[in-house]
């Protein structure tokens, strides 16, 4: 598909040309600036929902339902599922499309994306993958971040709710006092609620939110059984409730912080590349010498190198 | 495409047979050999499989079949991708096909078959060896 066709196919929300400019994003190919430029004014009007949480603790699963119950009330919704990428080969396996069958045959657009290297939860180009995916005219955006450790906050950089999955039998009430992944949720899940020990989870929970600062409208705890679809109308319920109560003026504020966010890292990111290529490699590789030798200090090197 | 390009494979189990520990060494050999490979899972339909590959935007689609369905199975597929304007994706295919057989899928449409004790190294170099743009 040459450019011109793919814009054209892409103002008919065509699902083979989002899907092609999700690949040109992913690959940082320049051609995606391009066609992103044109097509910019269509994207931005989705709600995101981001949802993260530990490995195994079913997020795909969640989403699967979610979707579904979605699609049922008629809303039309996008799926991005991050997973990780091997930093041994560089090649990963995306499974989250596994748990998502019922979603998939909903005819829900459901997209696997490698992390490749990025940290905290997301690909790099995860804020772009949602505005292609936005092209097809979706209500509801969800992505799913990969198995987040206790540091792994960027979801809620993009997300306009942040849903948090927990299961029983991670460790004991000291881990939901540490600062992280717990403090970021607008909602927490307690999945696998089946399970005989869920609901001391939900009270240590409980008791972790009622200790920090009163918020306007505090986490809600959801127990689901994502494999049965048990709570996941309780889940909505809930997420219908934070987007009222962002409403239109919080829903904007937080957008803009999230948009300033954004591009002050797209600055830095184009100032460094530029940076980087004309101080060249020589010259890093001989100051790194100097480090090493111990013949200059880095701050100085560094202070150095940006003023010529 | 930019050097950033990862091939990206689709392995698909079709069919209603279970015996799905072939499709999961592939998909781990591909995956250590730096591809994206997305795992679909058992009792995928040709529809299915089809939209999977185009919403993944993959290059190829491995399917396993082992139960003897691929008679059926193979021609829907291609058949679905025509439909599609998909045809650039490749199929691959692994899993019981008879020998006789290989030459009239292979025209058909299936670029390559990988029978019981094919080398995962074969299979790598088979893809790598198709210089995906």
């Amino acid at each position: 598909m040459n450019k011109e066709r793919l814009i054209e196919k892409l103002s008919e929300a065509n699902v083979r040309a989002v899907a092609r400019l999700i690949t040109l994003i992913e690959n940082e190919n320049p051609l995606s600036e391009e066609i992103l430029k044109k097509v910019w004014k269509e994207t931005g009007k989705s709600y995101i929902i981001g949802i993260t949480g530990p490995p195994g603790a079913g997020k795909s699963t969640i989403v699967d339902s979610l979707a579904k119950f979605l699609v049922e009330k008629g809303k039309k919704v996008g799926v991005l599922a991050v997973d990780p990428t091997s930093p041994f080969s560089g090649g990963a396996v995306l499974g989250d499309r596994l748990r998502m069958t019922g979603a998939q045959s909903s005819g829900i657009f459901i997209r696997s994306v490698a992390s490749r290297g990025h940290l905290g939860g997301l690909a790099a180009t995860t804020r772009l993958l949602i505005n292609a995916v936005e092209l097809l005219g979706n209500d509801y955006t969800i992505v799913e971040t990969v198995g987040a450790g206790q540091g792994d906050v960027e979801i809620v950089k993009i997300s306009d709710t942040t849903i948090v999955v927990e299961v029983p039998g991670l460790g004991d009430e000291v881990q939901a006092q540490k600062a992280g992944i717990l403090e970021i949720g607008d909602i927490l899940v307690v999945n696998k609620s089946d399970r005989p020990v869920s609901d001391r989870l939900a009270r240590e929970l409980q008791m972790m939110l009622s200790l920090g600062d009163k918020k306007d409208l505090e986490s809600p705890i959801v127990p689901t059984t994502a494999t049965t679809g048990e709570g996941i109308d309780e889940l909505w319920e809930e997420i219908k409730k934070h987007q009222e109560y962002l409403g239109k003026g919080r829903f904007k504020d937080n957008r803009l912080e999230k948009l300033k966010y954004e591009l002050e890292n797209q600055i830095s990111q184009k100032l460094f590349t530029k940076k980087i290529v004309e101080i060249g490699d020589k010259e890093i590789t001989k100051t790194s010498k100097d480090i090493l030798n111990r013949k200059i200090d880095p701050f100085t090197a560094v202070d150095n190198i940006i003023k010529e | 495409m930019a050097s950033k390009g990862k091939i990206r494979v689709l392995i698909a189990k079709p069919g209603l047979d279970g015996h799905d520990r072939g499709a999961k060494v592939i998909a781990r050999a591909l995956r250590d050999s730096g591809m994206e490979v997305i795992y679909t899972g058992l009792r995928q339909t040709p529809e299915d499989i089809v939209e999977a590959a185009i919403q993944e935007d993959v290059h190829f689609i491995g399917l396993s079949i082992l139960s003897g369905a691929h008679t059926h199975i193979f021609p829907r597929v291609i058949d679905l991708l025509k439909e599609k304007d998909a045809e650039d994706i490749k199929i691959i295919a692994g899993g019981i096909i008879p020998d006789e057989e290989i030459p009239k899928w292979n025209e058909m449409g299936i670029e390559a078959i990988f029978g019981p004790g094919s080398s995962t190294k074969d299979i790598i170099k088979y893809i790598d060896g198709k210089n995906i743009e």
